[in-house]
């Protein structure tokens, strides 16, 4: 399903130069490309499309700030790929008193002023999936999260997570292994 | 019998891999039906517009951030060029010179140079000695000399005769090679 939404090497190429070359219609495109896969790895990583919608936000500010950083253009994917993985996993820890407090409360009470999503869907699982990932360590989260939810290659997992394919394998592995017990009770 | 029994094994084998795999794909499928349905609910055009005016906002204050920058360097170059002027008047008109004997003892006489005065402290005293001159500052240089030095640490009622000066004499040829004529040289220090 992701196919679609996959970009052509020498397109992004060539917007990444001109965003980097300071034309804001460039990373404006960029931002109309990237956003769903990003929201997807986000998603997947925090459990909640809020929370995720305010990591993407955050992801494509700190992409903004530093493309000029970027060496090579035809790696934008794993680089921006590996900000929205690190700005979601600096978003947990908020995200993590946030679905303790609705845990809590017992109900979804994490109404905001603005939201981009606009209806709630799921709640109980929404909310169980929520805290199940967030108590994946932060490795496991990533690697499930790209790797078995938005398909990236395992390479390109590795070179999104700096570490090696077998590394991702195993990262895979664990986090499989502990949704496998936390989210028992759906998986039958 | 062994046969039979090694095919079962290898049947349990391979059900627990499919079953596995099976519970694998289950937990993908769960997370990815929960990625699919929350983001059914995104609205794509307000997280658009709400990433651009984010950017809009970072735009704004980097154009900013880069006049003060601007400014900061300025300022910040006067006042590197302002403290390099102020440490050379300082090295020039208080330049601290220390004279070592070649003595045993290794006695030290620090010299202060300032504005026509000068003053000579003399912490171990000894007379007629073959010493080193070591001018500080842009004048640094390092020369025998003959030295007549006054003991400022006798008591006045003890020694009536206390000398009112000091001279620090170079030999020549010391400073000959920069043409700086060997009388510009000495010194003559009041107490």
């Amino acid at each position: 399903m992701n196919n679609s939404l996959k970009v052509e090497t020498s397109d992004i190429e060539r917007l990444v130069k001109a965003s980097q070359a300071g034309d804001r219609g460039a990373f404006d495109e960029i931002i109309r490309l990237y956003q769903r896969r990003a929201m997807r790895i986000s998603v997947s990583m925090l459990g909640n499309a809020n929370e995720a919608a305010e990591a993407v936000q955050n992801g494509f500010f700190k992409a903004y700030l530093n493309i000029g950083k970027l060496r090579e253009p035809k790696r934008f994917e794993a680089w921006f790929f590996r900000i929205i993985a690190n700005t979601a996993i600096s978003q947990r820890k908020a995200a993590k008193c946030r679905a303790e407090k609705i845990n809590i409360a017992g109900g979804s009470g994490s109404k905001k002023v603005f939201s981009p999503v606009e209806r709630e869907i799921g709640e109980e699982l929404k909310e169980a999936i929520q805290r199940a990932m967030l108590k994946l360590s932060k490795k496991e989260a990533k690697a499930i999260a790209l790797f078995g939810i938005e398909d990236l290659s395992r390479e390109k997992v590795a070179e999104i997570m700096d570490c090696s394919a077998e590394a991702v394998r195993w990262h895979v592995f664990k986090a499989r292994q502990k949704l496998k017990v936390l989210l028992k009770e759906y998986l039958e | 019998m062994a046969c039979i029994q090694g095919k079962a094994k290898t049947k349990g084998i391979t059900e627990r891999v499919s079953g596995m795999k099976q519970e694998k794909e289950k937990i993908d499928l769960l997370l990815e039906r929960n990625a699919n349905e929350q983001l059914a609910g995104v609205n794509w055009d307000r997280l658009n517009a709400a990433i651009s005016e984010r950017l809009n906002q970072a735009g704004r204050s980097k154009t900013s951030k880069m006049k003060y920058r601007r400014v900061f360097k300025i300022a910040a170059g006067i006042a590197v060029a302002a403290a390099v002027v102020f440490i050379a008047v300082m090295i020039r008109t208080d330049t601290p010179t220390t004279v070592r004997f070649e003595n045993r003892g290794r006695a030290e006489v620090k010299f202060i140079e300032s504005k026509g005065s000068a003053s000579v402290k003399i912490e171990h005293a000894s007379a007629k000695a073959a010493a080193v001159v070591d001018l500080g500052g842009s004048r640094r240089k390092v020369a025998k000399c003959d030295i007549k030095i006054i003991d400022t640490s006798v008591d006045k009622e003890k020694n009536d005769s206390r000398p009112a000066w000091i001279i620090i004499r170079m030999p020549e040829p010391v400073l000959a090679d920069n043409g700086i004529s060997k009388d510009e040289n000495d010194f003559a220090c009041l107490l």
